[in-house]
């Protein structure tokens, strides 16, 4: 087994508040604003933060699931790992690749969010909001080949200021609203259970990628800072979210929920023109985190898979500054490419966009929960430095809560049936299993034939006898698929 | 198990491959950092330094604050810096460890993949 490892004695260790900055950033997306306007849809009057409560209650309880599952494995292969060990590689690699879309789609509306706010704070014509998005991908491309990322202080102060600034202009929004909040304890005041149900699902989206700093855990000063920074960043995405939305169903109109920009109505209710040029500030600062996080993330996982031998080898190469150039490039284009569709599509775009990330963020939630479950049974004695309380219970909830949310959220956009959402993650889930099943067996053939070709290099008086040490991790709790000299995510 | 000795030689058909190569040298401008090897088997331990894109000689014992530390069994230390062995397969199936930044990582597999795969 392997002995749990952390960076305590690095020269450039993560300590919490770059940990916590970090899983707020990530989950704190432009879209985070357009998410929070959609809420208010579902709900009565300013009750909104009801709906945020029990979708932070239910963030909490994945992140007991992702606080275990990142224990056993504190690595950035993480859900590698513990998917491949939970249930069949392929599966484990389709519900991976899946999710990765969320990434794809995050970084895409963030891109035509940002677009959208400038062409609106500018005056320009909206035909420009695609050029906007251009020149924002374009230069998230560029930094990242150039190896550019953000420094963890850079992080820190940009997502301080970020909730900062909302929580100020929600709040003075509010306060200079001159009236008092309409039923804010009555969430089902005109509306039904099912409607609440449905604001749960997206409230729970409003939280979704705050698990991305798990991959991180072999840079933290401590290992407990990851589980720490991610309970850290659910409460305070709790009240920064809470605040926000009561405020935006407190003082915009239905026109102003239902834009692409409804943060700048909130600035501007809050300190006029001023508030307006903040909030554009602001939105444009949000995709620094989500771009920072959102491209190393998904290329280097996929850099990952490729050098593992499950993507095409092409996926794997490098530039001069040690990027892998092609995933990055790919990320850009295809993020561009979903960013079109949305504006093409208006309003009922990035609604949709919304839909999808919701059901995939509850999806994902209840896979975590089915791996806490299943490990417990598979690996009993593996070391958990953090275990989830009446976990085979929990686990069940889990499981049944985030699946319901994940249907109730695919089917239904603006408050209305529609199945496009669930059509879109089929179609995604569908290619990925399809290319998971036909074409990285062959991937993965071409890979052991290519060493096998050639010559080991190592003189042979040095190979291994029969009575080596069994690799670090090799436990007798492992599935045989995931011993050594096997391709195993 | 591989003896210290085994890993030295190794490391320096590896060092001798890295510091041969140019594109490699390109890759690793700026990047100067003290890498620490774990045996996780014999518990030896080794310091790699990198300093203006050239690697220096293997150090016996961990030496100064590392950036990244390494942590396998001492016969796929030795398999690795002889190229036999995949850092990234063995690293997504958890029978290598590493502390360190992303980045970091990032380019120690890049040195191995380039030196072997790249020519």
């Amino acid at each position: 087994m392997a002995a749990p490892t952390h960076a305590a004695g690095l020269r450039r260790a993560m300590g919490l508040r770059t940990a916590v900055s970090t899983s707020t950033g990530l989950a704190f997306a432009a879209l985070q604003y357009l998410a929070a306007a959609s809420l208010v849809a579902y709900v009565a009057g300013d009750s909104a933060w009801i709906s945020l409560g029990v979708a932070g209650l239910l963030a909490l309880l994945a992140w007991g699931f992702f606080g275990e599952l990142n224990g056993m494995f504190p690595t950035a292969a993480a859900i590698r790992r513990y998917m491949s060990r939970a249930m069949d590689d392929r599966v484990a690699l389709t519900v991976t690749f899946t999710y990765l879309t969320t990434i794809v789609m995050v970084i895409a509306a963030d891109a035509f969010i940002v677009g959208a706010a400038l062409t609106h704070v500018l005056h320009e014509s909206g035909v420009l909001t695609a050029v906007w998005t251009l020149v924002l991908l374009g230069l998230a491309v560029l930094s990242n080949l150039r190896g550019v990322k953000v420094a963890g202080s850079v992080q820190d102060l940009a997502t301080t200021v970020v909730l900062t600034a909302t929580l100020v202009v929600s709040v003075v929004a509010l306060a200079k609203s001159g009236t008092p909040l309409h039923t804010p304890l009555q969430p089902f005041h005109h509306r039904t259970g099912a409607d609440f149900v449905e604001s749960v699902a997206l409230g729970v989206f409003l939280y979704s990628a705050f698990e991305w700093v798990t991959t991180n855990a072999e840079e933290v000063r401590r290992p407990e800072h990851i589980h720490r920074a991610m309970f850290i960043a659910v409460c305070i995405l709790f009240v920064v979210s809470a605040v926000m939305t009561t405020a935006m169903s407190h003082v915009l109109d239905r026109g102003q929920l239902s834009s692409a920009f409804p943060q700048l109505y909130l600035g501007q209710r809050a300190f006029g023109g001023f508030g307006l040029w903040l909030m554009a500030g602001i939105t444009a600062v949000t995709a620094l985190n989500t771009f920072n996080g959102g491209f190393i993330t998904a290329s280097r996982f996929v850099y990952a898979t490729a050098r593992e031998g499950s993507l095409p080898p092409v996926l794997a190469r490098l530039n001069d500054r040690a990027v892998p150039w092609v995933p990055v490039v790919g990320l850009g284009v295809t993020s561009f490419v979903v960013a079109v569709v949305i504006e093409v599509a208006g309003g009922a775009g990035w609604e949709v966009l919304v839909a999808v990330g919701a059901a995939l963020e509850a999806l994902i939630y209840a896979v975590a929960a089915f791996c806490v479950l299943r490990l417990r049974s598979r690996l009993p004695d593996h070391h958990r430095p953090f275990r989830v309380r009446l976990a085979g219970p929990a686990a069940v909830v889990g499981l049944v809560v985030f699946g319901l949310l994940a249907l109730v959220a695919a089917v239904s956009v603006s408050n209305r049936f529609n199945p496009l959402p669930l059509v879109i993650i089929a179609v995604m889930a569908g290619i990925s299993a399809v290319f998971v099943v036909r074409y990285v067996p062959r991937y993965r053939a071409a890979e052991e034939a290519r060493r096998a070709a050639g010559p080991k290099r190592r003189p042979p008086r040095n190979r291994p006898d029969a009575t080596a040490t069994p690799p670090a991790d090799e436990t007798a709790d492992d599935p045989p698929g995931a011993r050594s000299g096997h391709p195993v995510p | 198990m591989a003896d210290a000795d085994e890993i030295t030689e190794a490391y320096a058909d590896w060092q001798a491959r890295c510091n041969a190569n140019s594109r490699l040298a390109t890759m690793l401008r700026g990047w100067d950092r003290v890498v620490h090897l774990t045996c996780s088997d014999t518990g030896d331990r080794f310091t790699i330094a990198v300093e203006d894109s050239v690697l220096a000689e293997l150090r016996q014992g961990a030496v100064g604050d590392p950036d990244l530390v390494v942590t396998a069994t001492s016969e796929d230390f030795a398999d690795l810096f002889w190229g036999d062995l995949n850092p990234s397969e063995k690293y997504l199936s958890g029978e290598i460890v590493l502390a360190g930044s992303a980045d970091d990582v990032m380019r120690l597999d890049a040195m191995s993949m380039v030196v072997f795969l790249d020519g």
